[in-house]
C-alpha cells in the first residue's frame, strides 16, 4: 500500500505507520492528497478498562473524556452505547507492545472486579428499599453479579502490579462465597418454596462456586496444553519444510556445483547458498566450543566469496577457550586461508580439533609450495600474521612446505595442556 | 584390477543427478541400471548384481528407510554399496555406513573422484572423506584422548587408526597418509576398514544416538 490520503484507509494498524511521516509535513489545506492521515484505530496496552474510549479518541482526535461521555449519553438509548462500546471492543485490534512490560498484556487501571463487588451491596440496598427488587430478584442480582465478578476475573482481569496481591484470591473467594450463601437461602426456600427451579438454581449457584476456586488450575492447564499444540505443529511444519527444501533444492545445489567445476563463479555461488540454506534449516542448539568451529566456517565461507577455492572445515571436539586465544586462532586461520587461496588455490582443507589440552588448528593446500626462509622480510603475511600472532597469543605456529603442497599448523596453548 | 569393467547401479531419486553422474563416470565403470526408490533399488540391485552400487542416502519409498533400508533388505552378494549424499555431514551417513555401506562420498565430488571411490570400494577397502573421519574421530572420544588398550576394542579408536584419522581428516589422500606415517598404503587401508567395522559395530551410544536424532537430514 503506498501513502494513500485518504483516511478511510488508515484501517486498523495496517500500512499507516510508515505514511505517517509524510503526512505531518503536510498541510492539509493545500490539497487534498495532503490531507494528514488519521492514526490507526488501535486500543492501547494501558486501559482503564478495555481501551476503547483511548483508542477511538485517539483515532478521532478527540479528548479521551469526551468519547466516553458519548458512550455513556448514547448507553440509555436502547442500550446503543453499551452495544457500541461491546462491538468496539471486541472488533479494534490493540496495539504492538512497545516494550517487554507490555507485552505481557493489557494493564487495566480499575480493578473492575472489585468495583463490581462493592457494587452489590448499594444496588441490593436502593432496590430493597425502593421496593424495584423482589427478595427472588435480590437473590438473582446478586448471583448474577457474583458470576459477572467471577467471569472477569477468570477471563479478563490481569491484576496490576501495584494492586494487593491478594486482589485476585481475595475478590474471587468473596464473590463465591456470595454465591453459596444465595445457594443455601434459595435451597432452603426462604424466597419461593416452588421446588423443582429452586433446587435447580441452588445447585447451579454451588456448581459456579465451585468452579471459581477450581477454574483457575484448568485454565492454565488449558493453555498451556493449547500453546504445547501450537510449538508441536509448529515444529513439524518447520520439519517438513526442512525435509522439501532437502529434497529440492539441496539437491539441485549440489548438482549445481557438479555440473560447473568446484571453483566456478557458479559453483561458488552454490556453495554459499547451501550452506546458508543448510544453516538456517539444520541449525541446532550449538555445543560448547562450538563457537570456534563456527567463526573458522565463516571466515571460510567468507574467504570461498572472494577466491576461486573450496575450503572444506572439519571440526571436532568441544572446549572452552580464552577469548583472546581464540581470537588469535581465528585470525591467524584467516591469514593461512587467504594466503593458500592466494598462492595455491583449488581445494584447502581446514582440519581442527578442539580440546581442553590444546587445540589445534590444520590447514592444508595442494600448491607448489614455498620456502619459508626465502621470503623476503618485507612480507609480512606468514611471519608476522601467522606465526607472530599464535606466539604473542601464548601458541605456536608450524609452516610445513613441499611440492605437493603447504600444511600450516596452529596450535594453542604452544605445548599440550599447559595453558599460559 | 581385471580388464573387465566394473559394473555400477545409480540409486537416486533425482534423475537430473542420476544422468549427470552416469555422464561423469568414467570409461572404465560400467552402468547397469538406475534406480529411483527404495523398492526399485532392491529389485535392481537383486537383478543386476552390480560390484557397487551408489546409493544415496535419502530416498523415497519403502517404509521410509531411506538407503540404509535398501542395505538391510536386499541380497546384496557380492554387491558392495558406496552412500551418496548431498551434504557432506557425517551424520547423515552414519545410518548407511552401520546399514552396511563400504564408504560415502558427497554430492558434490566429481565424476573421476567417484570412480575412484567405486574402485576403491570394489577392491575391498573403504572410502572415508575428511568429514567422515572428523565425524568417527569425535564420536569415538578422540579428542578427549580416548584411546583402545586392544585392537579388539570396538568402541575406541586404537593410536594408529586415530593417527591415520587425523591425517584423513587434515585433507591427506591415503597415499600421503602412508609416506607421512611411513607405512604402506595397504595398512592405511587395513586401518580404515578397520576404523569402518568400528563404526558399523559399535554400541557406543553417540553414534546410534546421532543417527537417531538426525533422521530429519
Amino acid at each position: 500500500m503506498g501513502c494513500s490520503p485518504d483516511p478511510s484507509l488508515t484501517g486498523p494498524g495496517r500500512g499507516a505507520g510508515p505514511c505517517l511521516d509524510a503526512g505531518v509535513t503536510a498541510t492539509a489545506t493545500t490539497a487534498p492528497a495532503e490531507i494528514e492521515p488519521r492514526p490507526p484505530l488501535l486500543r492501547p496496552r494501558r486501559v482503564l478498562l478495555a481501551g476503547v474510549s483511548a483508542g477511538v479518541a485517539r483515532h478521532l482526535g478527540r479528548r479521551t473524556a469526551t468519547v466516553r461521555w458519548w458512550f455513556l449519553l448514547l448507553a440509555p438509548l436502547g442500550g446503543a452505547g453499551v452495544l457500541l462500546y461491546l462491538w468496539l471492543w471486541a472488533f479494534t485490534p490493540v496495539a504492538e507492545p512497545a516494550d517487554a512490560e507490555e507485552a505481557k498484556g493489557l494493564r487495566r487501571a480499575s480493578p473492575v472486579a472489585f468495583q463490581l463487588l462493592l457494587l452489590l451491596p448499594g444496588v441490593l440496598l436502593v432496590g430493597l428499599v425502593l421496593g424495584v427488587l423482589s427478595r427472588f430478584g435480590a437473590l438473582a442480582v446478586s448471583a448474577l453479579i457474583c458470576c459477572a465478578v467471577i467471569a472477569w476475573s477468570l477471563g479478563v482481569d490481569r491484576r496490576d502490579p501495584s494492586w494487593p496481591a491478594w486482589y485476585t484470591s481475595g475478590t474471587r473467594l468473596v464473590a463465591a462465597g456470595v454465591l453459596l450463601l444465595c445457594a443455601l437461602f434459595a435451597a432452603l426456600g426462604v424466597t419461593n418454596p416452588q421446588g423443582v427451579a429452586t433446587v435447580l438454581l441452588a445447585s447451579a449457584f454451588a456448581l459456579v462456586a465451585l468452579g471459581t476456586l477450581f477454574a483457575p488450575r484448568v485454565v492454565k492447564l488449558w493453555s498451556e496444553l493449547g500453546s504445547e499444540r501450537v510449538a508441536r505443529v509448529k515444529e513439524e511444519q518447520r520439519a517438513e519444510m526442512a525435509a522439501h527444501l532437502h529434497d529440492s533444492v539441496l539437491q539441485t545445489l549440489a548438482v549445481i556445483q557438479n555440473r560447473a567445476g568446484a571453483s566456478s563463479e557458479v559453483a561458488r555461488l552454490a556453495r554459499a547458498q547451501e550452506r546458508e540454506l543448510r544453516d538456517w534449516l539444520f541449525a541446532g542448539p550449538a555445543p560448547v566450543g562450538a563457537d570456534l568451529a563456527a567463526r573458522l566456517r565463516e571466515v571460510a565461507e567468507t574467504v570461498e566469496l572472494e577466491h576461486p577455492v573450496v575450503v572444506d572445515v572439519v571440526a571436532i571436539g568441544e572446549a572452552v577457550l580464552p577469548e583472546e586465544a581464540g581470537q588469535a586462532l581465528v585470525a591467524a586461520t584467516r591469514e593461512a586461508v587467504v594466503n593458500a587461496a592466494r598462492h595455491a588455490g583449488g581445494d584447502i582443507s581446514v582440519y581442527v580439533e578442539i580440546a581442553a589440552a590444546q587445540t589445534e588448528v590444520f590447514v592444508r593446500d595442494r600448491g607448489a609450495g614455498f620456502d619459508l626462509a626465502a621470503v623476503p622480510d618485507g612480507r609480512l603475511g606468514v611471519r608476522e600474521s601467522i606465526i607472530g600472532r599464535m606466539q604473542r597469543a601464548g601458541g605456536a605456529a608450524t609452516v610445513r612446505s613441499s611440492g605437493a603442497g603447504t600444511e600450516i599448523v596452529l596450535r594453542w596453548p604452544e605445548t599440550e595442556g599447559r595453558r599460559p | 584390477m581385471t580388464d573387465a569393467k566394473l559394473t555400477v547401479v545409480i540409486v537416486d531419486d533425482h534423475s537430473i543427478f542420476r544422468s549427470g553422474l552416469r555422464a561423469d563416470l568414467d570409461d572404465s565403470l560400467e552402468v547397469l541400471g538406475e534406480a529411483a526408490t527404495v523398492d526399485e533399488a532392491v529389485e535392481a540391485i537383486e537383478r543386476l548384481q552390480p560390484d557397487v552400487v551408489l546409493l544415496d542416502v535419502h530416498l523415497p519409498g519403502g517404509k521410509g528407510g531411506g538407503g540404509a533400508e535398501v542395505l538391510r533388505t536386499a541380497q546384496l552378494g557380492r554387491t558392495k554399496a558406496l552412500a551418496l549424499s548431498v551434504s557432506d555431514s557425517a551424520e547423515d551417513v552414519v545410518g548407511v555406513i552401520r546399514a552396511g555401506a563400504r564408504g560415502y562420498i558427497t554430492k558434490g565430488s566429481s565424476g573421476p573422484q567417484v570412480s575412484r571411490a567405486v574402485a576403491t570400494i570394489a577392491g575391498g577397502d573403504a572410502v572415508f572423506s575428511p568429514r567422515l573421519a572428523g565425524f568417527v574421530l569425535d564420536a569415538f572420544g578422540a579428542p578427549a584422548g580416548e584411546q583402545a588398550e586392544t585392537d579388539a576394542e570396538l568402541d575406541r579408536l586404537s593410536k594408529r587408526e586415530r593417527e591415520v584419522m587425523r591425517l584423513i581428516a587434515r585433507g591427506f589422500a591415503y597415499k600421503e597418509v602412508a609416506t607421512e606415517l611411513f607405512i604402506s598404503i595397504k595398512t592405511v587401508e587395513t586401518h580404515v576398514s578397520a576404523v569402518l567395522r568400528k563404526l558399523q559395530l559399535s554400541s557406543r551410544h553417540e553414534l546410534t544416538a546421532w543417527a537417531l536424532e538426525r533422521k530429519l537430514l
